[in-house]
């Protein structure tokens, strides 16, 4: 049962693809709670990107359920506690859920500061001289201040990777979802992203982070998980995953990045 | 010498022909352009479109058509015959069927059976369009190169739009946009810039292929060479002449979008 704190309630989730053929996800339960900076690693093809993918719906489960905010998102309408039927609407909830990709995913077409902008504006109705303000003060949290009016393409890799963040963060998440966000960069682009992300932890932000960083689910993360073949076979904290491994995938897995 | 200066004096002479020529090429173009992509945007949009009744119904009532979504265990389905007729949309397949269709069909033969077929049943009224123009003739001509260039442009739009990373609407999703929010603001200022020389090209093959409707006898510029021809068996001198007609109408065309094109890839430089 969900504890008062519990964001995100994951119940047996499941995709298969091909009539169960392939099971990217074969039955993961887990709950994420506020403040929990929740990193999940694995072998490559263990289906933690297609976990954190399925947070928010960018892949539609097979079956098992989400439930956030006590919102089960799978379906398509619940009741409210009045226990009034009220439809499911995704938009709603991906608003509360920041997303950060691979790679990076800024829209080319707009300045920084569009970018940042364009989801509060258009989706929240928020005043755009506001907008534009508030974008600018996440901006310079991270250093870009001067950059609000280039285009992506003349930013570095590690520079819009932080530019994704806090475009995200420019909607008021409750939760951000991290998606192998240093995968994609050059090695000495790395540290800048993840020093990024490192504070939102310490401001107390609910983060679920897929990484091959080992360093950073060690000295960030509060809980790891480890996944292969679509299941979750261990969880612990970063002490007892790395120092204290149980099952043998594990121990093969980090005999082979540490 | 085929071509004599002589003979351009008398080609002069149906210096009015030539002028009104020119006016019902660039009508036929403005307009075969305006239906061809009103069209093709409607096409466009029904290819695309999400239109699945088996699905819905599987959605409206799950106890009677839940199988269209979901298997004997309550899993979704991902494949199979029942899975593909839960997503059979039929505005896709019926747009998809006229894109096949009018590209894979001479268009000599459509501009026939628009003129001697649909518009032998339907009467069309009988009158000039600022005195010179046969509406009769003009109209049947401008639907069936409308018809025909809706297939190529909603071919055009629709590769646009698949040419965007899906990353694009995974971002635009993740933040909230909803799908509408995210084809307005994300993917077709994108997708625009990435086809406008392909509809600078259609534009051009519109201007150029509305010569083929002398063939039921709009009198564009290729009926005012036939007329000289036919007159006086003059036919080099003529045809240079709608050669440079044609060439000062296409190679504008081109060169304005290509202005366009450059403005909007403002965000490609570095």
């Amino acid at each position: 049962m969900a504890t008062r704190d519990s964001l995100i309630q994951v119940t047996d989730l499941k995709k298969h693809y091909n009539r169960g053929a392939i099971k990217a996800l074969d039955g993961v339960t887990v709950d994420i709670n506020r403040g929990d900076v929740m990193v999940v690693i694995g072998p490559s093809g263990s289906g933690k990107s297609t976990f954190l993918r399925s947070l928010n719906l960018l892949e539609d489960p097979t079956s098992g359920s989400i439930v956030f905010d006590g919102v089960d998102i799978t379906k398509r309408k619940y009741k409210d506690p009045q226990g009034k039927v009220v439809k499911v609407n995704i938009d709603e909830h991906r608003q509360k859920m920041g997303m950060v990709f691979q790679h990076f995913n800024l829209f080319p077409h707009m300045t920084i500061l569009d970018n940042m902008t364009l989801a509060p504006v258009k989706v929240k109705g928020a005043d755009k001289a506001a907008a534009e303000e508030k974008a600018l003060a996440l901006l310079d949290r991270v250093g870009l201040k001067d950059r609000a009016a280039a285009y992506p393409i003349q930013l570095s890799g590690g520079q819009k990777q932080r530019v994704a963040i806090v475009r995200a963060l420019a909607m008021e998440p409750e939760v951000m979802l991290f998606d192998e966000p240093t995968s994609a960069l050059d090695p000495e682009m790395v540290g800048e992203v993840l020093d990024v992300m490192k504070g939102l932890a310490q401001e107390g932000m609910t983060m679920v982070v897929v990484t091959h960083e080992m360093g950073f689910a060690r000295e960030v993360g509060n809980r790891v998980l480890f996944m292969a073949d679509g299941l979750l076979l261990e969880e612990g904290s970063p002490k007892e995953i790395f120092e204290m491994p149980q099952h043998p995938r594990l121990k093969d897995f980090l005999s082979k990045v540490l | 010498m085929f071509v004599q200066m002589k003979n351009f004096s008398v080609v002069a002479t149906y210096a009015q022909m030539f002028q009104e020529g020119l006016v019902v090429t660039i009508l036929l173009s403005l307009f075969t352009v305006l239906i061809g992509f009103v069209l093709a945007l409607i096409l466009a949009v029904m290819r695309m479109s999400s239109f699945q009744p088996f699905l819905w119904l599987a959605h409206v009532f799950p106890g009677v058509f839940g199988f269209f979504e979901r298997d004997g265990s309550g899993m979704k389905r991902d494949s199979g015959f029942v899975y593909h007729l839960g997503r059979f949309n039929p505005l896709s397949f019926l747009a998809t069927a006229y894109v096949e269709i009018l590209r894979s069909t001479p268009i000599l033969v459509q501009i026939f059976i628009i003129y001697y077929g649909v518009f032998t049943v339907i009467k069309l009224p009988n009158f000039n369009m600022f005195g010179f123009i046969r509406f009769s003739r003009f109209f049947p001509g401008v639907v069936a190169l409308g018809m025909n260039s809706g297939a190529y442009l909603c071919e055009i739009i629709r590769a646009g739009i698949q040419s965007i990373d899906g990353g694009q609407s995974e971002a635009a999703r993740s933040l909230g946009l909803r799908q509408t929010q995210n084809l307005r603001y994300i993917i077709f200022p994108q997708a625009l810039k990435n086809i406008l020389p392909a509809i600078a090209n259609e534009f051009v093959v519109i201007i150029k292929e509305s010569a083929i409707t002398w063939t039921i006898g709009v009198q564009d510029i290729m009926s005012a060479v036939n007329a000289v021809k036919g007159a006086t068996s003059i036919i080099m001198e003529p045809l240079l002449v709608a050669t440079a007609l044609y060439f000062c109408l296409c190679f504008p065309t081109s060169k304005i979008i290509a202005y366009f094109e450059r403005r909007m890839s403002r965000g490609d430089k570095r």
